[in-house]
């Protein structure tokens, strides 16, 4: 019978050292699935553009102009129903327009494709109901003038009306630094 | 009420060949590979439906089984016409989840995805695109639900959408994705992916 040889201390660091490094460099792999938590940060626009203006209908028909909150700071949420975390995101973005919206902070949500019924449906199954209007895109030709490639996505308007940050994918809008980023852009002149 | 556990299997993404080299060999041939993440199999237990999650990497990508009734309920819900409806739902359709994990932007392209068979030959994954140019034709401005054909992620972005693959439900491949930071393009292989089951299999 053929025996192995013995491993001397050396040998043996050296071998533990190159099986179980890389082990250790992994990341702990987690159980659950699906269930993506939300982030929080905005990234800067390189080079702050007057955002496309738009008139679209809220959920009574009555017509919302970008042009018309210049002067506020505005956060534009593109959304729908069926998308999982603009979902989650909406309690927090109530959370956030309660605390400051007002007369220089303006939320405006503007839904993809679907339509009033089918959306006033799904805010009447939320805990918290939406008090910002939700605006109808059905053809999503504004999503598309912002270059919105998936839902959600988010933008902050500072009150000159310029593009100034983005957001792509779910966020808490309730987080201290969404808050404290928007408080900045509200103390611009 | 007995409630199963999550099963859960954990593999490090190895290229397949690297199983028939020598151990020693495969360790060092694998340490970027290993060192740079994990994917790990979740099996759904109210669902019975099998999710694959890669960590570790400057991107967490995330690849979940959707069932044919499902994706069916989804389009048709939306008002698209039934010959959309058909046609999406007879694809292997997999809810994918992808977020940028680092402080720097990163991208990807689905362009440059592929699905790999057991006949080892490599597929083009039907893109965004595609599916829009496809629906416009037919009158349909829909151009949701997809996974984008490509994306920046700047710190924190994340996104998600389906991504289509054209196998029988039930079909086994590997799946190859890769992202691109500071002008380098990474690559992972996910072995041993599967379609959803034509049917909801039964709960654990």
């Amino acid at each position: 019978m053929r025996r192995l040889k013995p491993l001397y201390p050396g040998k043996l660091l050296v071998l533990l050292l190159v099986v179980c490094l890389p082990l250790l460099a992994t990341t702990a792999v987690r159980s659950e699935s699906g269930e993506s938590s939300l982030g929080y940060q905005f990234t800067a626009l390189a080079a702050p553009v007057i955002a496309p203006d738009f008139t679209l209908d809220d959920m009574d028909t009555k017509p919302h102009a970008l042009h018309d909150y210049r002067g506020k700071v505005v956060l534009i949420n593109f959304w729908a129903t069926w998308c999982p975390p603009c979902r989650k995101e909406m309690p927090a973005l109530e959370a956030l327009y309660q605390k400051l919206g007002g007369e220089s902070f303006a939320v405006l949500a503007v839904n993809q494709w679907e339509d009033a019924d089918h959306v006033f449906a799904y805010t009447g199954d939320l805990n918290v109901f939406p008090t910002f209007p939700i605006l109808f895109d059905p053809e999503s030709t504004i999503s598309e003038q912002y270059g919105v490639k998936g839902l959600p996505t988010s933008f902050l308007i500072d009150k000159k009306g310029q593009l100034v940050y983005r957001a792509v994918g779910g966020r808490d809008f309730d987080h201290p630094q969404v808050e404290q980023l928007i408080r900045e852009l509200l103390a611009e002149k | 009420m007995y409630r199963a556990r999550p099963e859960t299997r954990t593999r490090h993404m190895l290229p397949g060949r690297l199983k028939k080299a020598s151990l020693f060999t495969a360790l060092w041939l694998a340490l970027p590979a290993v060192a740079s993440g994990v994917v790990a199999e979740h099996v759904n237990p109210d669902t019975g439906l099998s999710s694959w999650k890669a960590e570790g990497d400057a991107l967490d990508f995330e690849f979940i089984q959707v069932l044919p009734d499902y994706v069916r309920a989804v389009y048709s819900s939306r008002g698209l016409p039934k010959a959309v409806v058909d046609k999406v739902s007879s694809y292997c359709v997999f809810g994918t989840i992808l977020r940028n994990r680092t402080d720097k932007p990163l991208s990807y392209r689905v362009a440059d995805w592929r699905y790999i068979t057991p006949d080892g030959v490599r597929h083009p994954i039907r893109t965004k695109s595609e599916w829009v140019s496809e629906w416009h034709d037919m009158g349909i401005a829909f151009r949701w639900s997809m996974l984008p054909d490509d994306q920046t992620f700047a710190v924190g972005d994340w996104g998600q959408g389906f991504t289509t693959i054209a196998l029988e439900p039930g079909s086994p491949f590997a799946l190859e994705y890769s992202w691109t930071q500071d002008d380098k393009t990474e690559t992972r292989l996910i072995e041993e992916v599967r379609c959803a089951p034509a049917e909801a299999p039964v709960s654990r």
